[in-house]
Formats: C-alpha cells, structure tokens, sequence
C-alpha cells in the first residue's frame, strides 16, 4: 500500500493519479488528519507538494523521523524539502522563481538508479530550493538544473529514500510515470 | 432576434426567466415551479434530490441556477471575514416547466397546456444611468495589494493569485434587451442570463468548468489574455502566447491544477489533455484555452463533483485552498456571484456548469462588474490592472 501525506496542495490529485497507475491501493489523507494505522501497514509514503515551507509542517517532519529507514519514502517539490530538511539541509528562497515551467535536468551522478548525464524536460513550482554544499549520511545529489544547475534530485538507496524538486506527476515532466515506476520497483 | 409573439410577451411581463447559449442557438428556461435559496444549511439535502434516476430523463428534469462564490468557499471548509456585502443570496436554483429552444426555428415545450397565456401584466424596463462606472480600488490600492502578493509568491505561500477589482454605476437596466446587444458582439460559449424579480444577470462567460454527459467530464480552463488590435490576428495571438513565458507558466499551472481537481473525481488513467493550449477569438481579445477530460468514478455524486471542481481554479489561484484563504483575507467586498458557477444538473446527474466571470449582477439599483487577473511571479501591477480593464471593456460598452 502507498500513503500519500497532502499538504493541501492542487496538485496532489495529480500525484494520487499517477502512482495508481502502478499500486491499486492508495490512501491520500491531509497532514493535519494522519492515520497511523494507515501508514505502518503502508510499503511508501510519499510527501506531496504544497505551499510554505517544511517548517511549516511538523507534523510530517515527525512522520519521517519515525518511518525514515522502516519504509520506503518519496518526497515530491516541499516534499522533497521536508526529508532534506530532516536532514538538516537549509532551504532557502530563490532569486529566480520556477512556477509551470519546464526545464532541463540532467541526471549527474554514477550512483543513480537513472543512467548518468541522461537528460529529459520536466515541470517546476518551487519558490525555494535547496542550499549548498548539502551532504547527509547515504544522501546522493543525482539530478540537476541543466542552465542553473540546482539540485533536482537527492537518492539513498540505503535507506530506500527518494526526492523529486520537481514534479513528475506534471504534463510537462516527460516519462513522469517511468521516472515513478521505476523508483517504486527500487 | 426574429419576432416571436410568445417570447414578446414574455420579455414585457415580470416572469422570471433564464436564457442559456447552446452550441447551436439559446435555451431558455422559465415557469418555475420551485425557487431553492442555497444556503450552508440546505445545500447538502439540495444535492441529494440528484440520485440516479433508471427512468427516462425528461427534458425538463432539471435545476438550473447559480451558486455564489461564498458558498462554493464553504463547501472547501473555507470561511469568508466580514466584508462589504450587498447581501445577494448565495444561490439560487430553480426548477423549470417550459423551456424554448432558439435555434433556426423556435420551439416552445411545455408542462403546461396554457402555457402560452400565463403571463401576467405587461411591464415596461426603463434603460436608464443614473451615474457613471466608478471601480472601487485605484492603481494605488491596487499596487499595494499586488505587492503584498508577490511577497507570498516569492515565500512560496501561493504560486498564483487572482486579485477582483469592481466597476459599479447606479442605474435601472432593462436584463433582457442588454443581454441580445451583448450577445450581438460576444456571443461567448457559456453566455447566460437570468431575470428574476429583483435582480437580473447578464453575462457572456466563455469559460466551461463542468460539462458531464454519463461519465464523462470535461473543463476547459482559461488562462492568457490578449487585446485586440488591428495589427493582431488568431495567429499572431497564438504566437505570441507560445512565445511569451509568463503566459505560458501561467497557463500549465492552471492546467495541472484542473487535471488534479478532475482527478479527485475520475478514474486512474483516464484524465487526459484532450485538446492542448489553443486560442480562442473574442470581440475584443483572444483567450488560451486547454480541454481536459476524464471519466468519472461510479461511485462519485453530484457533490463530489461540485466540491472536487468549484471554485474554478482558473480564476482563484493556485494551489487553491491556500490561495482561497489568502484572497478572502485581503478582498474587503464581497464578490457575490463573481467567479461561482452558474448551469443546471439534471436529475440523472448530467451537469453543465460555467465560471460567471464577465458578468453582470443588477441588484438595488446597481449595476457590478467583477473582473480579476493573475498576480504570478514576473507580472507588473500596472499590466495586470490594465488587464482587469480590457476584460470589464465589453461590458461597460453595453451602458453608452
């Protein structure tokens, strides 16, 4: 079973449709309305977008805390934030704002699930982003902004977690549904 | 307008009556045998009236209506401060018995045998200005807000917000013969009016939020604006939002919010863009549109679906909930009907239902024009503002 936490957000429908194209059961509950009944029978929990920033969310800062290294877990744009966040990661404000737009990431690290330098388009909506130099225990930078060069991905295949700054559940982010497949059967 | 002596009659009494645009001509409906009044309380008892229904539906197995935007933040557990209201109900929903087709020929269906008598006295609609549009926050104000926005914006608290700005005159109107001047210049997709007692709409929305048929759904979400000018053309204009980023981020964020909206409601795998960023020609601009369809869950209701889709993304914002809560905060008059929804529901659950922006709502004397444009990441106050104006344009018009 995959548990979605969704930080209200009008995109998390969107992240619900496209990981049950690959899991037939999927709970979806607001962050403010957990059920962890619901989460320790879950295989993945995935952080959905949404605005603010993860301080904003304590409650899902808690919920990684206690599953991080017990299940597999996914982060997608502030979701992405909250597990870098836990890890004691800054996030910061940009000065150049990506909202609906695509761009260019290329995948480069050896250490990736993904083949190295392969590059592909994607969809954007973040204000914030991740402040370097990062570096967490099992934590790999794997994908970054082709032009800007900001950190697009993290992976830790130790620990079996996974963060996306961008959205794959976007129409603008090509082979989306690979991109998900593929770390689910990681 | 062809001359048709049961809709004379009809435009000179005081009956109640609601004009719809189909693809092909006007429905209008009237003879109303019920009149609901949409409030917090009833609203969810009013949904249950549509359960499906084995029998075949009658044409007339219907409610046609409005919800306001106050009632459709409810029902997202949104809660609106006190504002300058003029206390326009929340929603109105009525049940007709004669409906008129206006299409080459007009055909007139009825519940009633004397349909054609029930009339009343005659009524005359005085046309008449009794002072001039006035909009309630200058550029100043304006520009304050704006900026108060692109704050949020840059601490990623919303990533699009959509700020209404009012025209207003003093005036008595005559509903029926503005609506066919208008419809003269902009008969817009999703153009309707509604007479009624004490109030009147007159609106040529082009927006579609719901059109539902069996199980499926579609909405086709506006977002890009251009103006019209000698120089442009349908081909220049849909160069020039290819080309332009801002409107292109703007629209693809609208885009993957109503694909999410849809996909509360639809199954796994089946919402897709059916027809992808296409312009659409209007009297006086040009419009950036995307269909997107999916089929809907069986054991979604009328509710789900009105609570998964309204308010219309398009003109709130994004993402919608946060984005609700910080407007409703900064807006100090209430936008009444101004971006709910205006259509019917059929008793089977089949609905068709508009986003009521380029409107206008006569009430008490005043004529109200609500129009909004999107605060995103690199818009200028001044552009937007301007924007507000072109959109409020066609309608001001009507009054010379």
């Amino acid at each position: 079973m995959i548990y979605i936490i969704d930080h209200k957000d009008s995109f998390t429908h969107n992240v619900v449709h496209q990981f049950s194209k690959f899991d037939k059961n999927i709970e979806c509950e607001h962050f403010s309305k957990v059920n962890y009944k619901k989460i320790n029978k879950a295989d993945v929990i995935v952080f959905s977008p949404g605005p603010g920033s993860p301080k904003d969310y304590p409650t899902s800062s808690k919920i990684y805390k206690n599953y991080k290294c017990k299940k597999k877990i996914i982060g997608i744009c502030l979701g992405f934030q909250q597990i870098l966040y836990n890890e004691k990661a800054k996030i910061v404000k940009q000065n150049k704002i990506y909202h609906g737009f695509q761009s260019s990431v290329r995948v480069t690290s050896k250490k990736s699930i993904f083949y190295k330098n392969k590059m592909f388009k994607v969809g954007r909506y973040h204000s914030l982003k991740l402040k370097e130099p990062f570096s967490a225990k099992n934590f790999e930078i794997t994908m970054r902004c082709k032009i800007s060069n900001v950190v697009m991905a993290v992976e830790n295949k130790i620990d079996h977690i996974y963060g996306f700054q961008f959205h794959p559940e976007s129409f603008l982010t090509e082979n989306g549904n690979l991109l998900i497949k593929k770390i689910l059967s990681a | 307008m062809k001359k048709n002596y049961y809709l004379e009659k009809l435009y000179n009494s005081k009956k109640p009556f609601i004009v719809y645009k189909v693809d092909s001509g006007y429905d209008i409906f009237t003879d109303f045998s019920k009149k609901i009044y949409i409030n917090n309380k009833n609203i969810k008892s009013f949904f249950k009236k549509f359960k499906k229904v084995k029998k075949k539906n009658n044409f007339l197995d219907l409610y046609i209506g409005f919800f306001g935007y106050e009632i459709l933040c409810n029902l997202q557990n949104v809660k609106i401060p006190k504002q300058k209201s003029l206390n326009f109900p929340k929603g109105i929903f009525y049940k007709p018995e004669t409906k008129i087709e206006i299409r080459n020929k007009i055909i007139i269906k009825s519940k009633y045998k004397n349909y054609s008598k029930l009339f009343g006295k005659n009524f005359f609609y005085p046309n008449k200005i009794l002072s001039p549009f006035k909009i309630n926050i200058d550029i100043n104000k304006y520009r304050k807000v704006f900026n108060q926005f692109s704050k949020k914006i840059k601490e990623g608290q919303t990533y699009q917000i959509k700020i209404c700005t009012k025209y207003k005159n003093k005036s008595l109107i005559d509903p029926v013969a503005l609506f066919w001047k208008l419809m003269k210049t902009n008969a817009a997709p999703e153009s309707f009016m509604i007479r009624d007692k004490n109030f009147s709409v007159v609106s040529c929305s082009p927006e579609t939020l719901i059109e539902k048929k069996g199980n499926k759904i579609i909405t086709k979400p506006i977002a890009g604006t251009l103006r019209k000018t000698k120089k442009t053309n349908i081909k220049k204009a849909n160069y020039y939002f290819k080309n332009n980023i801002k409107e292109t981020k703007e629209h693809n964020m609208i885009v993957d919010m109503e694909r999410s909206d849809l996909s509360r409601i639809c199954k796994p795998g089946t919402v897709k863009l059916s027809k992808i960023k296409y312009v659409e020609e209007y009297k006086h601009l040009y419009h950036y549109v995307t269909q997107i369809e999916g089929s809907v869950k069986k054991n979604i209701n009328v509710k789900d679906i009105i609570t998964a889709m309204m308010p219309g993304g398009s003109v709130i914002g994004c993402p919608k909930i946060s984005t609700l809560n910080l407007l409703n905060l900064q807006e100090k008059e209430s936008r009444n009907i101004f971006t709910g929804s205006f259509g019917f529901i059929k008793f089977n659950g089949d609905m068709r239902f508009n986003i009521i922006i380029r409107s206008v709502l006569h009430y008490k004397n005043t004529s109200e024009i609500s129009v909004a444009s999107g605060v995103v990441v690199d818009s200028t106050a001044r552009n937007e503002f301007n924007e507000n104006y072109i959109k409020a344009k066609s309608l001001i018009d009507l009054y010379k």
